[in-house]
């Protein structure tokens, strides 16, 4: 995929007092659905966000079809995780034309959905270190 | 017609002003210029990357200098 940087891109609002950087923000989105996997794509965005890989995104602002939401996502760089196959995470960026940068899906990462939230952190650190390797 | 300026005013967000402020006089609308610099109402748009451009509250445009030309067409819509 093509790399969106542009010069004509400017100022990540987080570093307002160095302005126009000319930087493409990543910006990264979690389906944080009601499985253990959807936890998991949750858990994964922060652990990305802490490490400075991107900024954790509001997934549920662009299926609620905000526009600065849809927007930032269109100007940005996504990396989308989504829980499993189902992908309503992929389905709701493509109905805004978004190509997400990197794609991930917990089920492909090595971890089985259920319904047991009991283990959701062993199966988070399994799945970012697979993660991890297709960074 | 409320045109909205996001950004906290640095050299591209003063052009955009500029671009839209034109884009409008030349295509005959009566409109107000809003420039909302406050990160965290950027933010609560779901604003990430400034300059942004919003028409009454709708967002146009995201970390992006837009052209006049390119403004009009957003305002002919």
């Amino acid at each position: 995929m093509a790399d969106k940087m542009e010069k004509d891109v400017c100022c990540d609002t987080k570093t307002d007092d160095t302005c126009c950087s000319g930087a493409v923000k990543t910006l990264i989105l979690a389906c944080s659905g009601g499985s253990n996997v959807g936890q998991i794509s949750n858990s994964l965005m922060i652990r990305l966000h802490m490490e400075g890989i991107g900024n954790a995104y509001c997934l549920a602002g662009i299926g609620a079809a905000l526009s600065g939401f849809i927007e930032s996502a269109r100007a940005a760089q996504t990396i989308l995780i989504d829980g499993c196959p189902t992908a309503c995470g992929r389905k709701a960026l493509e109905k805004y034309g978004v190509e997400p940068y990197k794609y991930f899906v917990v089920t492909e990462l090595g971890i089985k959905k259920t319904h047991d939230f009991t283990k959701l952190k062993d199966e988070t650190d399994m799945a970012f270190f697979s993660l991890k390797k297709q960074l | 017609m409320k045109i909205q300026i996001l950004g906290t005013g640095c050299p591209k967000c003063i052009k955009l002003t500029e671009n839209a402020q034109k884009a409008a006089k030349e295509a005959g609308l009566e409109f107000e210029i809003e420039k909302i610099t406050d990160i965290n109402k950027i933010m609560d748009l779901g604003v990430m990357m400034t300059p942004g451009l919003a028409i009454d509250g709708e967002v146009k445009s995201v970390g992006k200098v837009l052209s006049v030309e390119e403004i009009k067409k957003i305002l002919e819509k």
